[in-house]
């Protein structure tokens, strides 16, 4: 618990084991929000929060609660005036997750946990992709609560833990209702080996953090130039200036996803999230940072960390680059786009 | 049982160790395990070789030898349960 604690700037006291980050999540903001039904009826979050807090929050919608969605920028950033615009009396949460898993973009949490601070609205975090990979800091952000997750730092899977603050104190109501296990917040036994896991792989983290970001940040530029050498039309999606450097996700001009994604099979890319994998729409979270429908299909996420090595980045460069120019290959309309027609300006014949 | 911080280690003892976590690095089964153990022992040992301050070294060397320790069981129980498909990178 010490070790979690830690590497978060909290008190052991403070820290709640769960059986990942979405059961974090889901006591967050059913738990907050049920707490204060009385008084409390909105929410505030964003498009491109990850689908266990859209979920919990369209729960709360079906139970009358009413929940705002901020857009986001084209760089996979909120907008802090329109968060300032959008709180209300009865606000009673705000959640914003630090480090997006999709496009990998750093929300400015300071920021935002300052104008919670300054309406006094309880701020959640999920900070499942930021632990151990950016430092996080729970007083600088002014966070209530925060949400953990093991097997994102190299810890086991199965575990988690939630972050909630003392002082000033925010109450939920439980989730797992039982022995009063976790300060009553939640019941169950606590699964010791996964715990001790949790806490080693906290610890690890704390100490390997700088080295960890400096190769992988190498790393993450070596992936990109290796593939801007050789092909065009590559598109990073979301910031580059605000981002986690484990995360890459790149668009591919005139190249479908899923078929690249087949094409790709030695390389462990996905085209989306864990969480979207069963459908075959493109991923919510690009159709948020307002990417052309094209290019939301052809996005590919490439995840680098702690374990990554150099040879592994050119067999991804190689690999990827040689199935982008085979399908581009084969598709007419880059044959199109090649003798200067604009795609834009054809008109699609129905059959 | 922790590896006691006894004294400064000498020349001999930290090349000692140094050789003996790169042999065991290359026991693990698992491509990203094993260059990442041998990577970071070299990175590691590269970065402190210019200490000097006694509780500084003996402190260095027996975080490398719990290391060397952690390693050793690892690549042991990682060999009992070997993966039935190698790395691509292995071929």
């Amino acid at each position: 618990r010490a070790q979690v604690a830690a590497l978060i700037g909290a008190s052991p006291k403070e820290i709640v084991f769960t059986s990942g980050a979405t059961e974090s999540n889901n006591i967050s903001i059913k738990g907050v929000m049920h707490f204060y039904k009385d008084k409390k009826r909105h929410v505030i979050t964003t498009q491109t929060e990850h689908k266990c807090v859209l979920d919990s929050c369209r729960h709360l919608q079906q139970e009358g609660f009413e929940v705002t969605y901020l857009p986001v920028g084209s760089d996979g950033l909120i907008d802090l005036d329109r968060l300032r615009k959008e709180i209300r009396p009865d606000t009673g949460l705000i959640s914003v997750m630090a480090v997006n898993n999709e496009i990998g973009v750093v929300q400015p949490v300071e920021a935002i946990g300052q104008i919670c601070k300054e309406f006094n609205v309880p701020f959640h975090t999920d900070a499942a992709q930021a632990l151990g990979k950016i430092k996080v800091d729970v007083e600088k952000w002014n966070v209530s609560l925060m949400s953990l997750s093991g097997h994102k730092i190299y810890g086991p899977k199965g575990v988690g833990a939630l972050y909630m603050r003392r002082r000033p104190r925010i109450r939920v109501e439980p989730q797992m209702n039982g022995g009063g296990q976790e300060r009553g917040i939640r019941s169950g036994t606590v699964p010791t080996p996964l715990v001790v896991g949790m806490g080693a792989a906290c610890e690890l983290a704390m100490k390997e953090m700088e080295y960890d970001e400096k190769r992988i940040k190498g790393l993450q530029e070596r992936l990109l130039n290796g593939i801007r050498e050789k092909i065009d039309g590559v598109l990073v999606n979301g910031s580059m200036d605000r981002r986690y450097v484990g995360n890459l996700n790149l668009s591919f001009a005139y190249v479908e996803g899923e078929s690249l994604l087949m094409g790709l099979k030695e390389v462990a890319v996905s085209s989306g999230s864990a969480c979207t994998s069963a459908s075959l729409e493109p991923s919510y979270v690009l159709r948020a940072l307002g990417v052309d429908e094209d290019m939301a299909h052809t996005s590919i996420r490439f995840g680098i960390g702690r374990f990554t090595t150099e040879e592994e980045i050119d067999r991804a460069v190689e690999l990827t680059v040689k199935q982008v120019e085979k399908l581009r290959e084969m598709s007419p309309l880059y044959e199109m786009v090649k003798e200067g027609i604009d795609i834009k300006q054809i008109q699609w014949a129905q059959h | 049982m922790a590896a006691s911080g006894a004294g400064v280690p000498m020349r001999r003892e930290v090349l000692q160790l140094y050789r003996s976590l790169l042999r065991v690095a290359r026991q693990f089964c698992d491509y990203n395990i094993r260059e990442y153990s041998k990577r970071r022992t070299m990175d590691a040992f590269r970065d402190n070789k210019n200490l000097r301050d006694p509780s500084q070294l003996s402190a260095a060397f027996s975080h490398g030898k719990a290391q060397l320790e952690v390693a050793k069981r690892q690549s042991l129980l990682y060999s009992l349960y070997p993966p039935k498909v190698k790395s691509i990178m292995d071929f």
